[in-house]
């Protein structure tokens, strides 16, 4: 898969909040620098300039009082018009397209789990640890944890927003260029807070359509022999006990859903590439990965197993 | 011109740095025999004659006293002369003969060289030459067989060595034909866990001489992979999944599990597999 | 001076000339290096890295390398043996990286999707390691 962009509030995604703010930025970095040398000649002028008569009530009024007051008053202006946009509200009402699209995204120690709407009323298509958006809509994550306080940041797209339990919030991401963005866990949540990254992919409409449709999809028993020592493997080791895996009697809650788990960009949240080697290493040294994560390493499997499970995970695309 | 008398603390100053200057200069000049590559290594130099007797004189100094505590069973109940002489032919004669058999070309090259045992069985007690057989002797060429042959053999062998001397060579060969069909038998386990034994037997068995092992002194060696922190590891050679039970199946016999292996067997008795395999568990 | 300190310094002297002497002639040699056809080591780290070898493996010079499901890499340039099974020779490693289970069954190794170059240089850069 293509290299994610660097992850990075200043390499804002075209058309996301992360550009806004970035303006925003901007604007008052190069302003206050404008006015920060203005200033520093006008004093150094007076140093070093021949005294001679200034009308001082002039300079009090209109450079303390209304320079101040004009500049300000267009900044604020233009920062509350921006933070308008940012908000939620702004979203559903600014495009003349259907609602935002809306995407669950729950914190937890040490990966994230996320949910669409499916297209079947009613319906829910569950993932993990990747999000997927197509491009030029606005796009609402609903934000919440299960367990302790996390945050969501993918700092090319938007800020920080904290995954409260308990509580829902909301954050607006839009892109409108295609591109993949890492993002991580922004709130300290543990011992593996520094390992809980996930990214976003921003798709046209049309491969995010089709993306969806195969996520939907469940995963079947495979017909290849090594495949079926691999899926044979994952029940022996009682994978299915934390995992699920639609399509199969696997339907553990306490991990991440793997019935795509082979087509993500990434492993252990964000933090491995996603091959059979990887695949492999994660399975059977997970503890060396992400010391205290809740995925005990796996040291039953015989070395074929081991390979025919990480390959056949590694078919679910 | 003479000099005013040297004070009492001076004097001892004196002869204390003269002490040290004497340690160094001895150590510098041991440092500068082993560093210069003059000490020769060849097996085809003699010894200086006052060397060798220094050596056996420390030898059989050694073998008094370690030798002291062995209890000799009574060897007529105990040992069986047919079994010793099976040891004998398996492990004993390429280095040291027998009567008429001249030792292989193994035992002929070696400084020091192994003895004919004629002299040395007639003239030592039982219990020098079972602490020799059992525990060998460094720097030499002399193994220990405590790990591979069983107690019982061990003084089998003594006995045999005690009615050696007194055999033709008629005699030595006519009980070859007997013993044809008895082997020398291995150790029978039944010694509890200790970490010394456990050490003990990776440099018995030579594992030392491929892996790298705590507390296990021996080469730099990298032939096999080091076996520090070992209860870390998810398999064991890359193929079994690391447990004690199939650790101790693989050091007894690494085909079994990965039959083109360059690990060889190296006959391990059962019951040491289990003790090494325990001792690399416990490590920390 | 007195004869005394004349014969110390006369001493010490004689033994630092004799150290310093032998110290020059300290130091392993070591004759054999194996080297890989076309494969750069600095690339080779940087495909380790990229490609999360240290998952499985501990390798010095490559962050977060500390697996402990594979053998340390430790020093790979002094191995006698390739995967416990072969001797450990250039091509043997390149063709081991790239597909392991085609020379040992029933390794826990998988076979990986690299292409030639990566797998010359990875195994430069291993066998840099001393």
């Amino acid at each position: 898969m293509a290299a994610a962009t660097m992850q990075s509030a200043l390499a804002g995604a075209p058309g996301s909040a992360a550009e806004a703010i970035g303006r925003l930025g901007d604007l008052l970095y190069v302003g206050a620098g404008a006015i920060f040398l203005f200033v520093m000649a006008l004093a150094i002028y007076s140093v070093f300039a021949k005294p001679r008569a200034v009308n001082v009530r002039r300079w009090i009024v209109g450079g303390g009082l209304v320079f101040p007051i004009v500049v300000l008053t267009a900044l604020l202006v233009y920062s509350l018009r921006t933070g308008d946009a940012l908000s939620h509200s702004a979203a559903a009402s600014g495009s003349s397209e259907s609602e935002p699209l809306r995407i669950r995204v729950v914190g937890k120690q040490w990966w994230w789990e996320v949910r669409y709407v499916g297209h079947a009323q009613g319906t829910e298509i569950v993932l993990a640890n990747e999000v997927r958006l197509p491009v030029g809509r606005p796009v609402e994550l609903l934000l919440t944890s299960t367990d302790v306080i996390h945050s969501f940041w993918v700092p090319a797209l938007a800020g920080k927003v904290d995954m409260i339990p308990g509580r829902t919030t909301r954050v607006a991401l839009r892109a409108d260029e295609t591109g993949i963005f890492r993002g991580q866990c922004a709130e300290y949540c543990g011992g593996q807070h520094a390992l809980m990254a996930l990214y976003v992919v921003a798709q046209s409409q049309s491969d995010f359509e089709s993306w969806l449709a195969r996520q939907a999809r469940p995963a079947q028993r495979p017909d290849d022999s090594f495949l079926k020592l691999g899926y044979d493997a994952f029940f022996k080791g009682n994978c299915q006990a934390c995992h699920a895996i639609r399509g199969t009697p696997a339907a553990g809650t306490l991990g991440p859903d793997l019935t795509h788990v082979g087509g993500r960009h990434s492993l252990a949240a964000g933090v491995l590439d996603n091959h059979i080697g990887t695949m492999a290493g994660w399975i059977a040294g997970t503890q060396d990965v992400k010391p205290g994560s809740k995925m005990p390493s796996t040291r039953t499997f015989t070395g074929i197993e081991l390979r025919a499970i990480s390959a056949w995970l590694g078919s679910l695309q | 011109m003479r000099h005013a008398p040297i004070p009492h603390r001076r004097k001892v100053l004196l002869l204390g740095l003269g002490a040290v200057a004497l340690v160094l200069l001895g150590a510098g000049a041991g440092a500068a025999l082993l560093l210069s590559g003059a000490y020769s290594t060849a097996a085809t130099k003699q010894h200086f004659a006052i060397t060798y007797r220094v050596l056996e004189t420390g030898l059989r100094y050694s073998l008094e006293s370690n030798a002291e505590e062995i209890e000799v069973p009574d060897l007529s109940r105990v040992a069986k002369i047919e079994v010793g002489h099976a040891c004998y032919r398996r492990y004993c004669v390429q280095c040291h003969g027998a009567p008429g058999v001249a030792r292989d070309p193994i035992g002929r090259g070696q400084l020091p060289s192994p003895s004919r045992l004629e002299q040395s069985a007639r003239e030592w007690p039982p219990s020098h030459l079972f602490y020799v057989t059992q525990k060998g002797v460094r720097m030499t060429g002399m193994p220990a067989w405590e790990y591979r042959i069983s107690q019982e053999g061990l003084w089998s062998t003594v006995a045999f060595l005690k009615r050696m001397p007194f055999m033709t060579q008629a005699e030595y060969a006519a009980m070859g034909a007997r013993s044809d069909d008895i082997a020398c038998p291995a150790p029978s386990g039944g010694h509890p866990y200790s970490v010394e034994r456990a050490r003990t037997m990776f440099q018995q068995y030579s594992c030392h001489n491929c892996h790298r092992i705590d507390g296990v002194v021996g080469p730099e060696t990298y032939i096999g992979p080091a076996l520090h922190e070992w209860p870390a590891r998810a398999y064991i050679a890359g193929v079994v999944p690391n447990t004690r039970a199939n650790l101790a199946r693989w050091i007894a016999d690494p085909q079994v599990f990965s039959p083109t292996t360059l690990m060889p067997d190296m006959d391990v008795v059962d019951e040491h597999a289990q003790h090494m395999a325990r001792y690399l568990f416990e490590q920390q | 001076m007195n004869a005394l300190s004349v014969a110390r310094l006369r001493t010490m002297s004689i033994a630092l000339s004799a150290w310093s002497a032998l110290l020059g002639a300290c130091g392993e040699q070591r004759d054999y290096r194996p080297q890989v056809r076309g494969g750069d080591a600095q690339r080779g780290q940087i495909a380790l890295l990229r490609h999360d070898c240290g998952v499985c493996h501990a390798i010095p010079g490559i962050i977060g390398a500390h697996g402990r499901v594979g053998p340390s890499l430790a020093s790979y340039g002094r191995f006698p043996h390739l995967a416990g099974k072969f001797p450990n020779d250039p091509e043997l490693l390149v063709r081991w990286l790239t597909d392991a289970p085609s020379m040992a069954v029933a390794t826990a190794m998988p076979a990986l999707d690299l292409d030639e170059q990566e797998a010359r240089d990875m195994a430069a850069y291993l066998y840099s390691l001393e």
